[in-house]
């Protein structure tokens, strides 16, 4: 699943956010995303991974932001597991 | 000091016979002798729970509250908050604060066990799921804070906002105390209430393993619980939220609000002999000090709204109490325990049964004891309601007495 569909289908189901509010140049702010839900969508995105983020994380402002964070991180997370025998 | 008084200006509460339905609904099945307790019947492995209970199941966190405030709540805090909209619509109050300073306005609230489903999520998650981390919105969603942490929030409360947990009294202390910030003119108004939600597995089990619960299949749950009667076979347990809105009286005044009724005073005392075991002086000390409180003497008193949670042992010794403090006026005291048609809601139970007395002061209606047919000789003394009863009601109590020993009780009076 690409990440924008992911961040979609989370936004709607914890916030009831309109999927076509959900576009990469909208805040996460606006879309009602707190600090505790960018823990949770984190740890959501940890979940289905399996990965694990870095604690140091810089908080993304944008839904484009975090695509673009979290495409990388599963982009590293399928390269490691190929090398994995 | 200048006293004030306390007006009751909004009531709230998540219906346990239809939610949605109002205050006159519910009080309206009440004075029927309408019992809202069913057979619950879980689907846990390998012992589901298997009781007498009383359940808000058509209550739909996402409708009642919106989704995005919803997610953020374990069901203690989603049926408080509910309340409390409830309770504050319910007085006219517009949920932004706008033009009114409420500094000074505050949320006191009673829950005995918090966020307790929150945790055991957490547990099921870690040894049945075998998952290995929890989310972390699972902290706040736990804290026995948690629900009157978002009721100052959504309500724009800045003044105190705190949790009392203290067993079955909690929300009765949690009015109390409420009602003395509004009377000293430290809070203008304040939303108090309570929630619980006692369907948690391991509260549930450790309730039964102590024995105090009444038995009850799918034919027998609905008359399970019956407070005074020879046949009584325990209390029955019962998730809700129910939330009052109290106000210093002029300021009630002059923005035209409904006045139900007043809290006229507030009693509490310890037993401190045992934790389990309820002592009639105790329970003499803290109704004596209520009504010092309210500057009401027994001969003001129309109608008990009972602790009567239908145990062997608490009964009689609260009836034994009233006969104490009444003395001759015990016998035409009227006196029923609702709890025999909504269950004993633990942390939430003063509150539902606040509600109860100020719409008994207010209907000048006094509602029965449920199932009370055959009357335990041991709780004889006073003037049980098993019929709902149509009289002039000056003033009433509401009493809360709690494992622990910890005793509150409530003096309201009719809105005058």
């Amino acid at each position: 699943m690409k990440a924008i569909e992911l961040i979609r289908e989370f936004l709607h189901e914890r916030l009831a956010a309109d999927p076509a509010a959900v576009v990469p140049e909208a805040a996460l702010a606006d879309l009602g995303v707190d600090s505790l839900m960018m823990l949770e969508l984190m740890f959501e995105f940890e979940d289905r991974f399996a990965i694990k983020l870095e604690s140091d994380l810089k908080a993304p402002q944008t839904v484009g932001e975090l695509a673009t964070l979290m495409e990388a991180l599963i982009a590293q997370q399928s390269a490691h597991s190929d090398s994995t025998p | 000091m200048t006293v004030r008084r306390v007006a009751i200006t909004g009531l709230g509460l998540v219906s346990p016979y239809a939610p949605g339905e109002g205050l006159d609904d519910f009080f309206h099945r009440l004075c029927a002798g309408e019992s809202a307790v069913r057979h619950l019947l879980t689907d846990d492995q390998p012992r589901p729970l298997n009781m007498p209970f009383v359940s808000c199941p058509d209550f739909d966190p996402d409708m009642a509250l919106g989704k995005p405030l919803a997610s953020m709540m374990d069901r203690f805090a989603q049926l408080g908050m509910a309340a409390a909209f409830s309770a504050w619509d319910d007085a006219g109050l517009s949920r932004q604060s706008g033009e009114e300073n409420r500094d000074s306005w505050g949320c006191s609230w009673g829950t005995a066990l918090g966020g307790t489903l929150a945790y055991e999520k957490g547990y099921r998650e870690l040894w049945q799921k075998g998952r290995e981390r929890l989310s972390p919105l699972a902290v706040v969603l736990g804290m026995n804070n948690a629900a009157n942490a978002h009721i100052s929030i959504q309500l724009g409360l800045g003044g105190v906002s705190m949790s009392h947990t203290v067993a079955c009294a909690s929300s009765a202390v949690a009015i109390g105390e409420a009602f003395r910030r509004v009377r000293s003119g430290e809070a203008q108004v304040m939303l108090t209430g309570g929630s619980d939600v006692p369907q948690a597995y391991g509260v549930a089990r450790a309730w039964e393993a102590l024995r105090v619960l009444a038995p009850g299949n799918a034919e027998t749950s609905a008359q399970a619980c019956r407070p005074f009667s020879s046949e009584r076979r325990g209390l029955v347990l019962g998730e809700g939220g129910a939330a009052l809105v109290l106000e210093e009286w002029e300021h009630a005044v002059a923005r035209g609000a409904r006045i139900y009724g007043e809290i006229a005073g507030y009693g509490t005392s310890c037993d401190h002999s045992h934790l389990v075991k309820p002592e009639a002086a105790g329970q003499v000390r803290a109704l004596r000090a209520a009504l010092a409180d309210a500057g009401l003497t027994v001969a003001d008193v129309d109608y008990v709204n009972a602790h009567g949670t239908a145990t062997a042992e608490g009964d009689p010794v609260e009836i034994e109490a009233l006969r104490q403090v009444f003395g001759p006026h015990a016998a035409t005291l009227a006196v029923s325990a609702s709890k025999s048609m909504h269950g004993h809601l633990l942390g939430a139970a003063g509150a539902i049964e606040a509600i109860v007395t100020v719409l008994a002061l207010r209907q000048q209606i006094a509602p029965p004891t449920a199932h009370l047919d055959a009357l335990d000789p041991a709780c004889a003394g006073v003037e049980h309601l098993t019929q709902a009863s149509a009289r002039p009601l000056r003033a009433a109590l509401s009493n809360s007495f709690a494992f622990g020993g910890s005793n509150a009780v409530l003096a309201l009076r009719a809105a005058s």
